[in-house]
């Protein structure tokens, strides 16, 4: 890239960043609402301490073993490719489109994250209720259940950041290959920044419509990212062949197969030192002034194969959305089951949307 | 001194036109198998079953007679480089430029009046025959030499291909060497051998003409133990110029003056180190370092080898004429910029002014000769043979811009040029002015300069020489490659001076060459038919591109519609879902 800003890193931690946020949010929320009480409010403290505890220290983890692993990958990983370069680069793009494409779709369940968290602690109070009941008989489980439960709101969130971390680093790993150290600095800056944002607009309960849209709109982008990558991956093994059937000596000549070749621009060369918004335009969307059948093919076939699972992936929800409102809990009658039958239809889910809605009283 | 050549040429025959003989040589062009530098026996061009083909040796005043049976499979033809053919156009042997080759099994007679003097060389002129074998030394005496001197020697210097040169130039020109990379000798010969021996005797003064016939090849000469004065370059004798060392490029000449050493007590090497810019890359076995032995006695030792990679800077306009010729403001000034790039046929050609030659379907002269007035409107002679029409004893001064990494060799058929201006960079038209203009009353003059990478050189002469001319690279490769344009000189008074002979037309009928009409055999202006070359690459979208870039963008906006369609359903899911959970948990 001729910016010095790794976008996919960029958005990758900014994805981890939002996550962890909306954990806090929801715990945090969740916290103020039950322990109302003036009597609950030092338990509210020490339990809120503990959710940040959690959440920071996993954080801090992730980021020591991401940085950790990040050097080495790069250190002993970039040596293997002076040979064949452009074999290698093909062959990563090709892994960082899987990554790119899997978590901008996993993104647009960003809303589901916090119905996710809701869930889990809903859950959790669940099998504490559970447990009370259970272990009023035995001291030793009952102790036990009370230490976990005393400090399920530290485990919880460390746990999951650590592990969303280290996925995030893994992720990084992947798509960054050919990009130099400089980039990331600025955008790990960047995404944590703008993820501590997004999880404290959630947190004030900013209009969930605004953050739908962003979090649809930043999954877009990313899918573009992808897709221009599936171009330059091509064009890396083209360019890998071409030097060996042309002998050539040098790297960057600027020299293509002819006889595939769809539009070749003496202008317009993103790898050119002053490229400028070319360059801009090549990492994110793989533009390049020299195109041939199998970039545009692919770059044509990436679209239309994402289309195809999206259109799958919908199938299987529909399906799926009906067994759960089809398959009642036998112990809910009448207006509940009423009410969750119609969880689905547009009037009652906004009512829903507004019951779940944790804002600050 | 302003007598043009011609009348100077008259004068030397009217002189010795006592002792003037036809000198005439039969040469069959035939086929030999041979191995001159001991590494691999191949199939080469020869005269008479010999491989080295004959020296030509005549005298100012003679009559040069070749009768040229071709003998091989392809057509063929002779140029005799550096001979002026003053009205004699039609023998100077460019294929399709002025003649048509002669046809397998033809024969062709070449009629030449000798009316200059000095070291020339003789080589094929039809696609790349001279690369595999035909070329060989033209000396051309003097009866009264401006120097003196005991003994001559000839030393004709040439790189050496084990391929066939066919073979080579369609990996030279296919699309899969878009970077132009020019096929590497596999060794350096002197005479057509490696182990070249020349006898001294002490106190002899000898004079060494030095000839290059590469393909490409460019060689630095020097002589160990002893010094050299360069006396005449590309046949203009010039005052002494002594050297320690000098470069000759492909087709360039010289000789030089030695005076053998007073003793007989050692035997020294003489060099000819080919430069290793000019080649793409330089394999390991390949022996840049070419030598030959001066002996003065069989069994003295050998003197050290003072072979070096440290060449004395030379510069060849600083040579001065004997006979002097001043230079003259030019009528007509034709800038040419040469470059090398990917056409739209994707081969890397050469261009000057990025028009690719490419041999018209008449031969250029035969064109001149038969569109009556229209002769002096290039547009008869087609775009792709890049015609400069010049009139008769016009002053012509033509800018070379070398816009490339290369270093070329361009040689002018029919005349010798004045070095009149040397510069560095590339010389715009627009910007003034010519800037590099050196100012001498004797300019230099030669037939083949040498225009280094990114540099310029301005030539000079007088158009008293009506004929066609190319101009062109003399690395074999470029030219093939399209580095030529061809002058068109004096068209208005070619027909009183030229004629061209019936048996010459004869050959063209048996190969189906057109004879007559301009570049496309047609009358008049109609050049429908004409042979077209390819053109730059336009460098921006064609149909297909457009086609193809608006494909690409309903692609991504047809995506990013299925994506936005589908997360826009996501809500519904996931208030169920919550609900479900909430629900759990409100049971107990």
């Amino acid at each position: 890239m001729t910016l010095s800003f790794s976008l996919p890193t960029f958005f990758i931690i900014f994805r981890e960043t939002t996550e962890a946020a909306i954990i806090v949010s929801v715990l945090l929320s969740f916290l103020s609402q039950v322990l109302t009480e003036p009597k609950d409010q030092a338990l509210r403290q020490r339990l809120s301490r503990q959710v940040w505890a959690g959440t920071v220290l996993g954080l801090v983890v992730s980021l020591i073993i991401g940085a950790g692993y990040i050097v080495v990958w790069n250190l002993y990983a970039t040596n293997l490719w002076a040979a064949s370069e452009g074999i290698w680069v093909g062959c990563f793009s090709f892994v960082a489109v899987l990554m790119i494409t899997v978590m901008g779709l996993a993104m647009l369940r960003t809303n589901q994250m916090q119905a996710k968290w809701k869930t889990k602690l809903f859950k959790a109070l669940d099998e504490d209720n559970h447990n009370q009941i259970a272990n009023s008989n035995s001291k030793s489980a009952g102790r036990f259940a009370h230490q976990s439960r005393k400090y399920a709101l530290f485990l919880l969130p460390l746990v999951t950041v650590l592990r969303e971390g280290l996925e995030a680093v893994v992720f990084i790993g992947g798509v960054t290959f050919n990009e130099e150290w400089e980039a990331m600095p600025l955008a790990i800056v960047a995404g944590v920044a703008l993820g501590w944002l997004v999880g404290f607009a959630i947190y004030r309960g900013g209009n969930k419509m605004r953050l739908h849209r962003f979090f649809v709109g930043s999954t877009c982008l990313l899918l573009l990212i992808a897709a221009g990558l599936v171009a330059k991956g091509i064009a890396a093994f083209e360019s890998d062949r071409w030097n060996r059937l042309t002998d050539a000596q040098g790297d960057d000549d600027g020299s293509y197969d002819p006889r595939v070749n769809l539009w070749a621009l003496t202008c317009c060369d993103p790898k050119k030192p002053d490229a400028g918004w070319w360059g801009v335009a090549n990492a994110l969307v793989g533009w390049s002034n020299i195109a041939s059948y199998w970039t545009v093919g692919s770059y044509i076939m990436y679209w239309g194969l994402l289309s195809a699972w999206l259109f799958r992936l919908d199938a299987k929800r529909q399906t799926k959305g009906a067994t759960v409102s089809g398959e009642q809990r036998p112990l809910l009658q009448g207006e509940g089951a009423a009410a969750a039958a119609s969880g689905s239809g547009e009037g009652s889910s906004t009512s829903r949307s507004e019951d779940l809605d944790i804002t600050v009283a | 001194m302003l007598a043009s050549i011609k009348s100077l040429a008259l004068l030397a025959l009217a002189a010795t036109a006592a002792q003037a003989a036809v000198v005439t040589y039969d040469w069959n062009i035939t086929y030999v198998n041979a191995n001159p530098d001991g590494l691999h026996e191949r199939r080469v061009i020869g005269v008479n079953g010999q491989f080295p083909i004959p020296t030509i040796n005549v005298t100012l005043g003679d009559t040069l007679v070749i009768n040229v049976i071709n003998q091989i499979d392809q057509p063929t033809s002779l140029h005799s480089h550096g001979l002026f053919q003053t009205g004699n156009a039609q023998f100077d042997g460019p294929s399709m430029v002025t003649q048509c080759p002669i046809p397998p099994g033809a024969n062709f007679t070449y009629t030449i009046p000798i009316e200059q003097h000095g070291t020339y060389w003789i080589h094929g002129h039809n696609r790349g025959q001279y690369v595999d074998g035909l070329r060989g030394p033209l000396i051309i005496h003097n009866t009264n030499e401006t120097y003196k001197y005991d003994e001559e020697y000839t030393f004709a210097l040439a790189d050496w291909y084990h391929t066939e040169h066919e073979i080579m130039l369609e990996q030279y020109l296919s699309i899969f060497n878009p970077s132009g990379a020019e096929p590497v000798p596999e060794s350096g010969l002197i005479n057509q051998r490696t182990d070249t021996k020349f006898n001294f005797v002490p106190g002899k003064t000898y004079r060494l003409r030095i000839i290059n016939m590469s393909a490409l090849a460019m060689f630095h000469f020097y002589i160990d133990g002893h010094d050299m004065e360069i006396i005449e370059v590309d046949g203009i004798d010039v005052e002494r110029k002594p050297v320690t060392s000098f470069y000759v490029t492909a087709a360039q000449r010289y000789s030089v003056l030695v005076k053998a050493r007073a003793d007989a007590s050692q035997n020294f090497l003489v060099h000819a180190d080919m430069d290793p810019a000019m080649f793409d890359v330089v394999p390991p076995e390949l022996q840049l370092k070419v030598q030959g032995t001066i002996v003065y006695s069989e069994s003295a030792p050998l003197a050290p080898n003072g072979v070096t990679d440290e060449y004395e800077p030379f510069n060849d306009a600083l040579l001065v004429p004997v006979v002097p010729e001043a230079t003259q403001k030019p009528d007509q000034i034709f800038p040419l910029t040469a470059a090398f790039s990917v056409l739209n046929d994707y081969s890397n050609k050469a261009t000057f002014n990025d028009i690719t030659y490419v041999m018209p379907k008449v031969p250029t002269l035969y064109t001149a000769l038969t569109t009556g007035n229209l002769s002096s409107n290039p547009e008869v002679y087609g775009k792709y043979a890049h015609p400069m029409v010049v009139k008769h004893n016009e002053w012509v001064e033509i800018i070379i811009n070398n816009d490339d990494p290369g270093n070329h060799p361009f040689h002018l058929h029919g005349h010798v040029f004045q070095i009149v201006g040397r510069s560095t960079g590339k010389y715009d038209p627009a910007s003034g002015p010519y800037p590099g203009y050196i100012d001498s009353p004797n300019p230099s003059r030669r037939d083949t300069v040498l225009v280094p990478s990114e540099e310029n050189v301005a030539i000079r002469f007088k158009a008293n020489n009506p004929g066609v001319w190319l101009f062109h690279c003399h690395i074999e490769w470029h030219l093939q490659a399209g580095l030529a344009t061809t002058l068109i000189e004096a068209p208005e008074v070619m027909p009183s001076v030229l004629k061209i002979d019936p048996t010459h037309i004869e050959h063209c009928k048996a190969l189906g060459i057109p004879y007559r009409g301009n570049a496309a055999g047609n009358e008049g202006l109609n050049l429908d038919g004409a042979n077209i070359g390819p053109d730059p690459l336009p460098g921006t979208f064609t149909a297909k591109g457009i086609v193809a870039l608006v494909f690409t963008i309903i692609s991504a906006l047809l995506g990013l519609a299925t994506v936005i369609w589908y997360a826009r359903e996501d809500d519904a899911h996931i208030s169920a879902q919550v609900a479900q959970a909430k629900n759990t948990e409100e049971e107990h």
